[in-house]
């Protein structure tokens, strides 16, 4: 009896995780080390031969002006983000309360996010036109001059957030949401009736009972912004010049228009250990003020 | 007495005030669509003479048929339905499987089986993309649907971390009374387990299902020819080739937007219900 609920545990370990190990093997695991490797070599994502050139990808990939230029832009997009998280903290506040339509804002809100991020894209494309787009006209209507929102240096990557602002703002402030009304209600009730505004009670009872939920938040923005890729695909391609081109976006361009996997391979690398890096910075930085 | 009618006055304003805002929050995400679907009913001509918040005056249906004459519509539609309805199985299939192994089960490599799973949550799937991309057209399955498919199913550790945390919470005791009246692994698995999950596995299946259906880059490095594209590829070729005819590239965005804004309409909770498991459980 013990014998065989012995084999039947062990035939169902290894037949339930088969395959899926499989599958994480070969397109997870692998792949990271393949990356690792293909960071050396001067790879063309064709040729049989792979030349091994040491850590010259990398001094490469420190010395290009447009991978900082690349890395500038990601940071435009971390800081507007960062910018509107105490916004987001805010509407979800006054949502969690009992308003009138709360749900039914709650649907609206998160839309955006839905919606298929190349189709958001052109939509803004659109609204950003030179030609006949809406903010020009809105503009036009008080007599103001056109501005060029994606075709100028100046303002492309300022465009560009809004519409990740526009796109992302439903997720966090849902996530938002979930952490406050996790807080237990007498609490909030109990401040309530000692007289608290509701200025004291966001600051000194919601903040810090959600610093789980900002800490994820942090993390998904440290993520998102560097990992910022089809809406500058899509709109500009990188463009006007490289202004626009975020490292995600200069990392696919260097893999598959310019056939440089090595070199790809090692922005990669950089972006990997850029990620891990920040998310500990941060997490570092929350807990310290726990 | 005045006292709780001033209050109730203060409170009127101060609700007053919310719903203004809400106000303005609905506009913002509204008038990008709004304008897109305005647009989607104009001629060429009206667009460039024409205020863009001023509704069509008729619908003119041509943009529509022009997406659905040159667009591809329903080969990318085909696509995508194969993508989403083959990932979203397999990955229930798949994930509570592995996740029933290491939520129930201890066995001699676990640990370091979990380790490489968390490290592997931890890498976000574009950094690996250029090695895979070796890895798949060596498999021999470049440009086949078969290519996003491996890619959606074999790499959503987060899905398996969530089914784990959710099986974690169902009581052992469940499985060995099961065990007791004889049933097997296997038996457990099917008719406790798994049953006990569906809730979890209609909100991440719908999750998954938006992914997939919205995904650009995995279709538009794997499936490059034409009768390959997806909804989401399908617009891109599309827009390629007409920019600046924004009446019929905004009809286009409005029929790929149709599918996942419908799913999001009916399964709005289930959707909700999984962005909050996966937040609050980790």
């Amino acid at each position: 009896m013990f014998d065989n609920r012995n084999r039947q545990k062990n035939i169902i370990i290894v037949s339930f995780l088969i395959i899926p190990t499989i599958l994480l093997a070969l397109f997870v695991i692998y792949p990271l080390f393949k990356l690792f490797y293909l960071s050396f070599t001067d790879w063309d994502g064709m040729s049989k031969t792979i030349g091994f050139v040491g850590t010259n990808n990398y001094i490469d990939v420190f010395k290009d002006n447009d991978v900082w230029v690349s890395l500038r832009n990601n940071g435009i997009y971390f800081v507007i983000h960062l910018m509107f998280i105490p916004i987001e903290m805010f509407i979800a506040f006054l949502l969690d309360d009992k308003v009138r339509f709360s749900k039914t804002f709650k649907g609206i809100v998160f839309l955006p996010y839905i919606i298929n991020g190349v189709a958001v894209a052109y939509m803004f494309s659109f609204l950003y036109s030179s030609q006949g787009g809406v903010l020009n006209e809105i503009l036009a209507l008080f007599g103001a001059n056109p501005v060029k929102w994606i075709s100028s240096e100046e303002t492309v990557n300022f465009s560009l957030s809004a519409v990740s602002i526009w796109r992302f703002c439903g997720i966090h402030i849902i996530l938002f949401l979930a952490g406050i009304q996790s807080i237990s209600k007498e609490m909030l009730e109990a401040a309530r009736v000692d007289g608290a505004s509701s200025f004291k009670v966001f600051s000194k009872i919601v903040i810090p009972n959600i610093r789980t939920v900002i800490e994820i938040i942090l993390f998904l923005n440290v993520r998102g912004a560097l990992m910022i890729f089809d809406i500058p695909f899509v709109m500009t391609s990188g463009g006007p010049g490289t202004s626009s081109t975020t490292f995600t976006l200069y990392t696919i361009q260097q893999a598959f228009k310019y056939s440089h996997f090595g070199k790809a391979s090692a922005m990669a690398v950089v972006l990997l250990v850029m990620i891990v890096i920040l998310s500990t910075i941060q997490k570092k930085i929350i807990s310290e003020k726990r | 007495m005045k006292n709780t009618n001033k209050y109730k006055a203060k409170k009127g304003i101060v609700e007053a005030i919310k719903l203004l805002f809400f106000l303005v929050i609905t506009l913002i995400v509204f008038l990008p669509i709004l304008v897109t679907i305005f647009a989607a009913f104009k001629t060429q001509f009206q667009i460039g003479s024409e205020f863009p918040l001023k509704p069509p005056t008729q619908f003119f249906w041509d943009n529509f048929k022009f997406v659905f004459e040159k667009g591809n519509v329903f080969t990318g539609l085909k696509n995508s339905l194969i993508l989403v309805t083959v990932s979203v199985v397999i990955n229930a299939i798949l994930s509570t499987m592995i996740a029933y192994i290491l939520s129930r089960f201890d066995f001699k490599l676990k640990k370091m089986y979990y380790l490489i799973f968390l490290m592997g949550m931890l890498v976000p799937g574009f950094v690996t993309e250029i090695a895979r991309f070796g890895i798949i057209s060596k498999v021999g399955i470049y440009d086949t649907l078969l290519a996003p498919i491996v890619i959606y199913i074999g790499t959503d550790l987060m899905q398996i971390y969530i089914y784990m945390q959710f099986m974690n919470q169902i009581p052992l005791s469940i499985d060995e009374s099961a065990m007791i009246d004889g049933a097997s692994y296997f038996t457990i698995y099917r008719k406790v387990i798994f049953p006990m999950v569906v809730p979890a596995t209609a909100t991440l299946g719908i999750l998954k299902a938006v992914e997939v259906m919205n995904d650009m880059y995995i279709p538009y490095l794997y499936m490059p020819s034409e009768g390959k594209r997806t909804l989401t590829t399908m617009l891109m070729s599309f827009a390629s080739q007409r920019s600046g005819a924004w009446p019929q590239l905004s009809a286009a965005v409005i029929i790929v937007m149709i599918p996942t804004v419908t799913l999001y309409i009916i399964f709005q909770k289930y959707i909700f219900d999984g962005i909050v498991a996966g937040a609050v459980k980790e």
